[in-house]
């Protein structure tokens, strides 16, 4: 029986118990009918969702932690039989014999390429369904006392809705609790992978160095070629210099055209197209970048005369980039210059200045803080950008300031890192998580100051 | 100081130097305008180019390249009969007639020595499929119409290279050839020969990848959306909550890319390029879209309803359930479904935890190895092979006309259900 069944007939079970509580309960009220009325102290659903809820938590609980158990178990098993005895020592070899006998007994692979599997294939068949069925019974018996305890709980005057209530609450609590753990998550896997990349390739050499080669073999205190600096060069330059030319002056004068200057009937078309622009996956707008961006901007260099041109220029991953930040931009414009009171509009309108006098000399500057806000949220979006850069942009470091030359970034070198068939431990990926955390505090970094920038606005006028 | 008030004179308005003035402040705010407008046709103008692009070379992609071929089946076969191909033992006949060789002797007869050449890998299972769907063929002497190989694909459609021009010139001089719509490209999975291939498989991967994505991040939203803004204290818990929150909401989406791959695949061993990781790392990047949606729509409800509920005797969690989330729901699935939208284009962490790999059949199940349609797209555009160009725009209008729908649908939720109060 595989686990989503297993889980399928624990929940199906649950709404059993739901049912017989449910209906105890209901006989409770029948009986009370003559009697005095309150005497039965929850409504007959909340027994239900007592019994139900007693049933299928422990048994899901223990699901879980068997699920991540048993496979050490199961292999234990299989080493102690003296089948397992003449298995080679190393580590490696010995890993790769074992998954894959075990692959052929779950039935993932159909022959085996190393002669040792063979052998083991009985034993592993065994001891996985072994343990399987100990899993089985473990998780039908705790379903079974969980259920009878609640059940025989139930009486007439059992405060069923509080306990639920309180059941609730708890999952509610867990639920917010999520958040705090990815982060913590987040925070702690680039951490601890970056700590491993550091002891192996001095950090001065990784923030500092301008040559980016990275090497999978380290030899400590030479050039291994991870020096980021033309990596945090390219994402800037694509990113916040040639992306934000092109979405900064659109977004803006976008967000002005539609607030002051249209009618409600282009607002209200306008405003959709802004937002799929918005909603265009980037990994189209990455294809259409390099698919027909790239090459026009090439063939237009060339007729410019820049001769070394390349067809995985930085302009156009910036360009097609700036596009998809428009929409952001624009919005977040829209919303402070929404928020400045009409007063200050008005007053500068009844002094006799033109419309684009009042936008230029009073909106915009009383809108600043917020419009800074939005532009260095949409730096933190630009420079975390991937699939644009990765299909438009190139591979190869560059540190330059030429826009029709190729440039690498960041996110293109941590999917470049990790999309060979590396081992985990290896410099390569411990180095992408080294590039993450960089990324990662950028992003907090300018997240942070955007909104707190944002935020002491809104108070301002409020 | 009164003296010289009267003694100034009024300003001339109607002077030359005055009007001059005043049209060239008139000029600068139609100027003012016209740049606002520039920018606004900018980005139309744009979009429109991105769709037209696809569209135009996505919809060759529909359609293939399709050749005749005389099949006489009787000579072929050696006389089977229909009857062994009906009934449950269809599959073991089908395999023991050896359709690959049935069909490279029927196109060398027609075409000579090169002419199985012509016709695209996957033409067998083509002929072995109408074989399953109608039996009675295998008694008839019939014509029939099989894709060509990819390049020659390509020639008929546009340009292609040379060679293949010169066999499409000769083939339409015999006039064997004809287009056709391309069932494969939404039945099949991916092919190294791009005549072959199709989306289902990578769209089946996105399909079960949402799934789990919203299994999770809906209940986990909703829930962390009504403890905030209705029950939490003020306090330090709920400050980092909050912060985490709006910290998740603008994560580059790489980085729970990582996230997947140091936890859920090495720390949890859980089974690489398979639906089930890429759906927890999608999920946990949906939740804070979904908690911030819920957020507002609950902070909408007005307290009148609250009180009301709590004064004829409900609890706080039947206040919430009973009232405040019913009429919070229309804006919490506008968000969840912008939200899961953002999800299925996004591409960048389901790389990071392998489900780039080459998926040949659809997955059975959700620790199968799959892909995902944006990731799909990505592959393709990768090939070197010309046939792939029209393929992969074919697989981004599939895209986009989902992506477009989930939109409109949110859209119309809001409008149709959401109240103002």
């Amino acid at each position: 029986m595989t686990g989503t069944a297993l889980l399928f007939l624990v929940l199906g079970l649950g709404l059993v118990g739901w049912i017989f509580g449910r209906a105890r309960a209901a006989s409770f009220v029948r009986a009370a009918k003559g009697g005095r009325r309150g005497q039965v102290n929850s409504l007959p659903s909340y027994h239900g969702w007592f019994v139900a809820v007693c049933a299928i938590v422990p048994p899901i609980i223990f699901m879980f932690i068997w699920q991540s158990v048993s496979p050490a178990l199961v292999t234990n098993m299989v080493l102690a039989a003296p089948a397992a005895a003449n298995l080679p020592q190393d580590g490696f070899a010995r890993a790769a014999i074992l998954s894959e006998a075990r692959a052929i007994a779950q039935g993932f692979q159909a022959t085996a390429f190393q002669a040792q599997s063979d052998a083991l294939v009985p034993l592993y068949k065994e001891a996985l369904s072994y343990y399987k069925w100990i899993g089985f019974a473990g998780t039908m018996l705790l379903l079974f006392a969980g259920g009878a305890f609640a059940f025989t709980r139930l009486k007439p005057d059992f405060r069923a809705r509080n306990k639920v209530e309180r059941l609730v609450m708890l999952a509610l609590l867990f639920a917010s609790l999520i958040a705090i753990i990815t982060t913590l998550g987040i925070f702690a896997s680039l951490i601890f992978e970056s700590y491993q990349f550091f002891s192996m390739v001095s950090p001065f050499e990784f923030l500092f160095g301008t040559n980016w080669n990275p090497k999978n073999v380290i030899t400590p205190g030479a050039d291994n070629g991870y020096g980021a600096i033309p990596l945090f060069w390219g994402t800037i330059f694509i990113g916040a210099i040639i992306a934000m030319i092109v979405a900064i002056p659109l977004g803006l004068m976008s967000a002005i055209f539609l607030t002051q200057y249209a009618s409600a009937r282009v607002r209200s078309w306008m405003k959709p197209i802004l937002e799929i622009l918005a909603g265009v996956p980037t990994v189209v707008y990455g294809y259409f970048a390099a698919l027909t961006v790239a090459p026009a901007i090439r063939d237009f260099a060339v007729m410019l005369g820049v001769s070394n041109a390349a067809s995985d220029n930085a302009l156009a991953a910036g360009v097609v980039m700036g596009v998809m930040i428009i929409p952001l931009v624009s919005s977040m414009s829209d919303d402070s210059i929404a928020a400045v009171p009409n007063a200050m509009r008005d007053g500068s309108l009844a002094m006799g200045a033109t419309k684009s006098e009042t936008i230029k000399k009073v909106l915009l500057p009383a809108a600043l803080p917020g419009v800074v806000g939005g532009i260095l949220l949409a730096v933190s979006r630009a420079i975390g950008e991937t699939m644009i850069v990765v299909m438009a942009a190139g591979y190869t470091a560059n540190l330059t300031a030429n826009p029709f030359d190729t440039i690498t970034t960041v996110t293109v070198q941590i999917v470049a890192l990790l999309t060979g068939d590396q081992d985990f431990g290896s410099p390569h990926t411990l180095a992408a998580f080294a590039l993450g955390l960089a990324l990662f505090i950028t992003t907090f970094f300018l997240n942070y100051v955007a909104l707190r920038v944002v935020k002491r606005y809104r108070e301002a006028y409020e | 100081m009164s003296n010289a008030l009267t003694e100034r004179t009024p300003t001339d308005w109607n002077g030359q130097v005055m009007q001059k003035r005043i049209s060239g402040r008139y000029a600068a705010e139609r100027r003012f305008k016209a740049m606002g407008f520039f920018a606004v046709a900018l980005s139309t103008l744009f979009l429109a180019f991105l769709l037209f692009t696809m569209v135009g070379q996505g919809l060759r992609g529909f359609q293939r390249t399709e050749i005749a071929v005389e099949f006489d089946f009787p000579a072929l076969t050696s006389g089977a009969s229909a009857a062994s191909l009906t009934g449950e033992n269809a599959d073991a006949a089908l395999n023991s007639m050896d359709i690959p060789g049935i069909v490279e002797l029927a196109v060398t007869r027609q075409y000579g020595a090169d002419g199985s050449a012509l016709l695209t890998p996957a033409a067998a299972a083509n002929v072995r499929q109408m074989l399953v769907d109608d039996p009675e063929l295998v008694t008839a002497k019939k014509r029939l119409f099989l894709p060509v190989e990819s390049r020659l694909d390509v020639a008929y459609k546009r340009n292609g290279e040379p060679a293949a021009e010169q066999t499409i010139k000769m083939l339409s001089e015999k006039n064997v050839l004809q287009t056709g719509f391309n069932w494969t490209f939404l039945t099949g999975a991916d092919a190294t020969d791009p005549s072959g291939v199709g989306i289902w498989a990578a769209f089946k991967g996105s399909l079960m990848t949402m799934a789990i994505t919203l299994m999770l991040a809906f209940p986990i939203g909703v829930f962390t959306a009504l403890y905030l803004e209705e029950y939490a204290a003020k306090n330090k818990l709920t400050d980092m909550i909050e912060v985490s929150i709006n910290n998740l909401a603008a994560v580059p989406s790489i980085i729970f890319g990582l996230l997947g791959l140091a936890v859920f695949l090495t720390l949890f061993g859980m089974p690489r390029s398979s639906a089930l990781v890429g759906g927890l790392t999608l999920a946990l990047m949906t939740m804070p879209v979904i908690v911030i949606a819920g957020r507002n729509a609950v902070k909408s409800v007005p307290p009148s309803i609250r009180e009301a509920a709590l004064g004829i005797g409900a609890s706080p969690v039947q206040v919430v359930f009973h009232h405040v989330l019913p009429l919070a729901l229309p804006g919490i699935l506008t968000g969840t479904i912008i939200g899961m939208a953002r999800a299925l284009g996004e591409t960048a962490p389901l790389l990071m935890i392998g489900m780039r790999a080459f998926i040949p059949s659809a997955p059975q199940g959700f620790s199968d190895a799959a892909t995902a349609l944006p990731v799909q797209i990505y592959l393709w555009s990768d090939e070197v092979n010309q046939g792939f160009v029209e393929k992969t725009s074919a697989a981004i209008i599939v895209l986009l006309i989902f992506l477009l729908g989930m939109n409109a649908l949110a859209i119309y939720l809001r409008n149709r259900f959401e109240t103002r109060w």
